[in-house]
C-alpha cells in the first residue's frame, strides 16, 4: 500500500510521543551549566547527579514506586470488582434504569474532578482517612467508576444475546457465566480500562498531596515534587527529569506486558465475535 | 435482583460526586471566609451576585472555553491517525503502541514542568531550535496573544493517547470482512474511511468529545504549574480561579459558587454540543453509545 | 491468574512496607517527645545536619521530624493550608513564608509566642528581621532567613553600579550596544509573587508605595504609574528580553551566571550560586541596593521565612525549643556559610572575621536596614495576585500603564470593600 506515507505517519507518532520525553532524558543527563551553555567542553557536559540525587533520597525511591503501583493496583481492582457486575446489570436493565443511570454516571464522569477536593479533604478528616493508601483507594475508585462503568456497558451489549443463553442452557449460574463466559470475552475492554483506572491513580496529585503527609507512604507524583535544590528559587531541572525517567521505566515495562494481553485479548475476541 | 448489582457502584458515586456538589451549592449560598473567621454566615446570593458581576470570571470562562474546544479538535484528529495507525498490522506493532500510550502514562504534574522547561526561553529546546532556524525569539511563555497554546500543546500532548485507545477500542470492533468487500468493490482507502470507519466510529468519538471537553474545562495542575494563570491572566482557567479562592485566599463561599457556576455552565455547553451533533433530535443519545 | 499472583505478592510486600515505617515511629516516640515541623522541600535538605545534630544530643527527650513539604512555595502553603483546615494535628510547627502570617494569624491557626520569647534575643536580631513576624500586635513567628531583594551586578564590565533608575538604563544601553553583554538587566516578570516583590522596590524608588501605613491604596498615582511605566521600557528598549515577562528567580539567575546580562534582580540565596565552578561570573558579581530616584531611598523587598507554633501542637514548649536551636547563632553562621542563608543575628554582621571571609555580609546588612515589608493584611494573597495580573498586562503591553494600574486600584478597592477592609 502507501508504504512511505505509513512511514511518515508512523516516524511523526514516534517523535510527537517521545520527543519531549527524549528532551526529558537529555536533561537528566545533563550538567546543571551544559543547560543552559550547549557548547560546553565535554568532560562538563554530562553526569550522573541527577540521578545520584534521586536514588539516594531517603526513603529510597523505590518506595515511591511501589507505593503508587499499591495504590494503582488495587484502586484498579477495587473499580473493576464493582464495575463489572454493574455494567454487566445495567447493559441488561430496563429502559428507565439504563436511562437514570446514563445520566447518573454521565453527570459523574464529566465533572472535573480537581473541584471535589475539598469536599474530599472534608470526608478524609470525618473518617480520619488520611495517611493511608489502601484508603486513597477508595476517591480513586470512585472517581474512575463512572467512566469504567460507561466503557464496559457498552461492550457488555456488544456480546451477542446467543452466547450468554447458550452458557444459560448449559446450566451456568450467572457468577460463573460472568467469570468463565462474559469476563474473557470482554478481555480486550476490561484491559484497556484498566490501564486507564492505574494510569489515573498512579498520576493523580491534588488529593494524593492532601492525604499523605508520611514520607513512607508518599505516591510518585507527590514525592517528585519534593525533590529540591538549596533554594525554593531555584528549579531543580535536572533531578525532575531524572525523577520522571526512573519513574517511567516501571510503567513502561507494565505498559509492554499489558501491551500483550490486549493484542491477545483482542484476537480472542476478533476469532470468537 | 439483578439491578442490586448497581448499588456499590453507585453508592460510591453518590459520596464522592454527588454528596461535595450539593455541598457547594449549600456554601455557596453562605459567607465562608477569613472575614467570617471561617464559620458559614448565610448572605443570601451576596456570592452569586458578585460571581455575575465579576468580570475576571467571565474571562476565565472564556478562556477555558477556547482552551477546551482547542485541545479537544487537536486531539480528536491526532487520536484518529494514531488510533488508525495502530490498527494496522506491522512489525514491533506493540513497542509502538507502548511509546504512544508513554504520554498518558506520565504524571501530569511532572511533565508539566518538563513543558515549561521545553517552552523556556532561551534555554529551551524550541527556542533553540528557532535560533538555529534563524528565525525570531518565539518567547511562547511571554506572549499572552500565544501562551494558551502553550498550553494546549501540553494538554494534547498528555490526553491523545487516552482518545487513541477509546477509538482504538472502537476500530476494534469494525468487523475485517467490511473492509474486504468495500476493497473488492473498487473503493479506496479514504471511501472506506468515510464510508465505514467514521459511521462506526461516530458514538466512540462523540463520546470522546464529550468527555474530554468535559475534562479540559476542569483544566487545573497543567496550567498551575506552567503558567499559574499568566502571563496577565491570558491562562488562567475556571477551576484555577476557584482553587485560588479556596487555598490561597481561603474564601470558600466564592470557592464554591464558581465551582457550582462552572459547572451548570459545563452541563449548558454539553447540552448544546449533544444538540449540534445529533441536530437536536436525540438529547444526550451519546450516553446510549 | 499469573497477575494475580503477581498482584498477591506485591500486596504482601507492601504490607511489610507499611509494618516498617509503623515500626519505625513507634520506636522513636516511646522515650521522646515528638516535634513534627513541615518545611519546603529545599529547608528540610538544608537543614538536615542540624535536625540530626539537635536529635543526637539533648538527652534525647525531644525528637524532631521534618516533613518535608513540596518544593514549591505555594505549593507548601496549600499543603499546610488543607492540613489546617482539617485540624488534623500533624505539625507542632511551620516554616512559614513573611505572606502567609496574616493569613494564618485570622484563621486562628497560631500559637503567638510572646510568652515564650525572650526579650533579649528579640532585641539581638536585625531590624529586618523583626519585621513580619507579628500581626495585630502579637508575635507569631521566630524568624529563620531573612530574604531581601537585592541587585547583582558585574564588576566586570563597571566600576560602580547605577544609582537610580535612569542610570540603569544608561548603562545597559551602554554596555548592550558595544557588544559587551547580551542584555542589560534580568528581574522577575512572571505573573507570580516574585513580580509583587520587584514593583514594590521600583515603587518606593519612585517615591510613591503600595498601600501606606495608614492602609491607603496608591497604585493610582503618579509614582506607580512611573514606575511601571520604567519596567515597560525596560522591555521596549530591549534591555531586558522580551520573555522577562515569564521569568521567575530561577531563570534570570540563569541568564545572569551564563554572564548574558549585566545586572539581576534577586535574593542574597543567588550568590552562594554565582560563586560555584559552573558560573561564568564567578568572582566578577558585587551586590547593592536596588535603584531609586535621586534624593529617595531605596528599597528592598522583605521575604522572609520564620517559624510558627500551630495552635493545637500538645508540645508547644518543647517546639519552641527546636526552634530555638535552629535559630541560634551558629546555625544561622554553618546555613549562611553552606547555603548562603540569610542570618538574622545582629552580632554576625559586625564579626570580623566572617566580614572578611565574605564581603557580602556588609551589602545584606545594608539591605536588611531598608528592607521593607509588603502590605501586611490577611487579603494580602488577593490583592498581590491583582496587582500581579495587571502588572503582568502592561509589561506584556496588554494594557497601558494607565489602564492597569488604574484597574489594579479598583480591583483591590473591591476585594477590600467585599471582605470589610483591612
Amino acid at each position: 500500500m502507501k508504504n512511505r506515507t505509513f512511514i511518515l505517519v508512523l516516524s511523526f507518532i514516534i517523535v510527537w510521543s517521545i520527543g519531549p520525553l527524549c528532551w526529558q532524558l537529555y536533561t537528566s543527563f545533563s550538567t546543571p551549566d551544559a543547560l543552559i551553555n550547549p557548547t560546553i567542553e565535554f568532560t562538563k557536559r554530562w553526569t550522573f547527579d541527577n540521578y545520584k540525587l534521586v536514588l539516594s533520597a531517603n526513603p529510597p525511591f523505590w518506595r515511591y514506586l511501589v507505593n503508587s503501583l499499591i495504590v494503582g493496583i488495587i484502586s484498579t481492582l477495587i473499580t473493576l470488582f464493582i464495575a463489572i457486575p454493574a455494567s454487566y446489570s445495567l447493559s441488561k436493565a430496563n429502559k428507565i434504569i439504563s436511562r437514570i443511570s446514563n445520566y447518573y454516571l454521565f453527570g459523574a464522569a464529566l465533572f472535573p474532578y480537581v473541584l471535589l477536593f475539598l469536599a474530599l479533604l472534608e470526608f478524609a478528616r470525618r473518617y480520619n482517612l488520611g495517611n493511608n493508601l489502601l484508603a486513597l483507594c477508595i476517591p480513586y475508585s470512585a472517581l474512575s467508576m463512572p467512566l469504567a462503568i460507561l466503557i464496559l456497558t457498552s461492550s457488555f451489549r456488544q456480546i451477542p444475546i446467543e452466547i450468554e443463553e447458550a452458557a444459560r442452557i448449559e446450566g451456568l449460574n450467572l457468577i460463573q457465566r460472568l467469570r468463565l463466559i462474559l469476563v474473557p470475552l470482554m478481555l480486550p475492554s476490561i484491559s484497556s480500562t484498566a490501564i486507564l483506572i492505574f494510569l489515573f491513580s498512579w498520576n493523580e496529585y491534588p488529593i494524593s498531596l492532601t492525604w499523605i503527609s508520611n514520607e513512607n507512604l508518599l505516591t510518585l507524583p507527590v514525592a517528585i515534587s519534593r525533590i529540591a535544590g538549596s533554594s525554593v528559587y531555584s528549579i531543580p531541572y535536572g533531578a525532575f527529569a531524572a525523577a520522571t525517567v526512573v519513574g517511567s521505566i516501571p510503567l513502561l515495562l507494565i505498559v509492554l506486558i499489558f501491551q500483550k494481553q490486549i493484542v491477545s485479548g483482542l484476537m480472542q475476541g476478533a476469532v470468537k465475535g | 435482583m439483578i439491578n442490586l448489582l448497581l448499588l456499590p457502584a453507585f453508592t460510591l458515586i453518590l459520596i464522592v460526586f454527588i454528596i461535595p456538589i450539593i455541598r457547594y451549592g449549600w456554601i455557596s449560598l453562605h459567607s465562608f471566609s477569613l472575614a467570617t473567621n471561617l464559620s458559614l454566615i448565610p448572605n443570601q446570593f451576596a456570592n452569586w451576585d458578585r460571581l455575575l458581576n465579576d468580570s475576571r470570571f467571565w474571562v476565565d470562562i472564556y478562556q477555558t472555553t477556547r482552551f477546551a474546544f482547542v485541545s479537544v479538535f487537536l486531539e480528536i484528529i491526532l487520536a484518529m491517525i494514531i488510533a488508525l495507525t495502530l490498527n494496522k498490522h506491522f512489525n514491533n506493532r506493540g513497542i509502538i503502541r507502548t511509546i504512544s500510550l508513554l504520554p498518558w502514562a506520565l504524571p501530569t504534574t511532572i511533565m508539566a514542568l518538563g513543558w515549561r522547561w521545553i517552552f523556556n526561553a532561551p534555554y529551551g529546546p524550541i527556542e533553540q531550535l528557532i535560533r538555529i532556524l534563524g528565525l525570531a525569539e518565539l518567547n511562547i511563555l511571554s506572549n499572552p496573544n500565544f501562551t494558551w497554546i502553550a498550553t494546549v500543546i501540553a494538554d494534547v500532548w498528555k490526553t491523545t493517547p487516552f482518545i487513541a485507545i477509546i477509538l482504538l477500542a472502537g476500530l476494534q470492533t469494525i468487523p475485517k470482512d467490511l473492509y474486504e468487500a468495500f476493497k473488492l468493490e473498487g473503493g479506496t482507502y479514504f471511501d472506506s474511511f468515510k464510508e465505514i470507519t467514521l459511521p462506526l466510529l461516530k458514538p466512540y468519538i462523540s463520546l470522546s468529545i464529550i468527555f474530554r471537553l468535559a475534562q479540559a474545562f476542569g483544566v487545573f495542575d497543567l496550567i498551575q504549574v506552567i503558567t499559574s494563570g499568566g502571563p496577565a491572566g491570558s491562562t488562567e482557567s475556571i477551576a484555577l480561579y476557584a482553587y485560588l479562592n479556596a487555598m490561597r485566599f481561603l474564601d470558600f463561599g466564592y470557592s464554591s459558587t464558581i465551582m457550582v457556576a462552572s459547572f451548570i455552565l459545563l452541563i449548558l455547553l454539553i447540552l448544546v454540543i449533544n444538540l449540534s451533533i445529533y441536530s437536536g433530535k436525540k438529547i444526550l443519545s451519546t450516553i446510549k453509545l | 491468574m499469573k497477575i494475580i499472583k503477581i498482584i498477591l505478592s506485591f500486596l504482601f510486600l507492601s504490607s511489610f512496607v507499611e509494618l516498617d515505617s509503623k515500626l519505625k515511629q513507634n520506636r522513636t516516640k516511646k522515650e521522646a517527645v515528638e516535634v513534627n515541623i513541615l518545611m519546603p522541600a529545599p529547608f528540610e535538605e538544608s537543614t538536615r545536619n542540624l535536625i540530626k545534630k539537635f536529635n543526637n544530643k539533648n538527652d534525647k527527650k525531644i525528637f524532631v521530624r521534618v516533613i518535608r513539604g513540596p518544593m514549591e512555595t505555594e505549593t507548601v502553603s496549600d499543603l499546610a493550608i488543607s492540613n489546617l483546615i482539617l485540624n488534623s494535628n500533624q505539625y507542632d510547627a511551620i516554616l512559614v513564608d513573611v505572606t502567609w502570617l496574616p493569613k494564618y494569624a485570622t484563621a486562628g491557626w497560631l500559637y503567638p509566642l510572646d510568652s515564650l520569647i525572650d526579650k533579649k534575643k528579640w532585641d539581638s536580631l536585625m531590624l529586618g528581621a523583626k519585621k513580619g513576624n507579628s500581626y495585630n500586635k502579637a508575635i507569631y513567628r521566630w524568624p529563620f532567613v531573612a530574604d531581601i531583594g537585592l541587585l547583582y551586578w558585574r564588576t566586570d564590565l563597571i566600576k560602580s553600579p547605577p544609582k537610580t533608575p535612569d542610570e540603569l538604563i544608561k548603562i545597559s544601553k551602554k554596555l548592550q550596544s558595544t557588544n559587551k553583554v547580551k542584555y542589560g538587566y534580568v528581574w522577575q516578570g512572571r505573573q507570580y509573587e516574585g513580580l509583587s516583590c520587584v514593583f514594590l522596590e521600583i515603587i518606593r524608588g519612585f517615591g510613591g508605595n503600595w498601600i501606606d501605613n495608614e492602609n491607603n491604596v496608591l497604585l493610582n498615582t503618579t509614582e506607580s504609574l512611573e514606575a511601571s511605566t520604567w519596567l515597560t521600557s525596560l522591555i521596549k528598549n530591549g534591555i531586558s528580553p522580551e520573555s522577562v515577562t515569564n521569568f521567575g528567580e530561577n531563570e534570570s539567575l540563569q541568564i545572569f551566571k551564563s554572564g548574558d546580562s549585566a545586572f539581576m534582580r534577586n535574593w542574597p540565596y543567588a550568590w552562594a550560586e554565582l560563586q560555584k565552578d559552573d558560573s561564568k561570573v564567578k568572582g566578577n558579581v558585587a551586590i547593592t541596593t536596588m535603584v531609586a530616584k535621586k534624593g529617595i531611598t531605596p528599597t528592598a523587598t522583605l521575604g522572609s521565612w520564620g517559624f510558627s507554633i500551630i495552635k493545637t501542637s500538645a508540645n508547644k514548649e518543647e517546639t519552641f525549643k527546636v526552634i530555638e536551636y535552629l535559630t541560634k547563632r551558629t546555625s544561622q553562621i554553618e546555613l549562611f556559610k553552606k547555603y548562603g542563608y540569610t542570618p538574622i543575628d545582629r552580632s554576625i554582621y559586625s564579626n570580623k572575621i566572617l566580614n572578611k571571609q565574605f564581603p557580602i555580609l556588609k551589602f545584606i546588612k545594608s539591605g536588611l536596614e531598608i528592607a521593607y515589608p509588603r502590605p501586611e493584611t490577611h487579603v494580602y494573597a488577593q490583592i498581590s495576585n491583582v496587582l500581579q495580573r495587571n502588572l503582568s498586562s502592561i509589561i506584556t503591553m496588554q494594557k497601558s500603564p494607565k489602564e492597569g494600574m488604574y484597574d489594579a486600584q479598583s480591583d483591590t478597592l473591591n476585594i477590600l470593600d467585599s471582605v470589610g477592609g483591612f
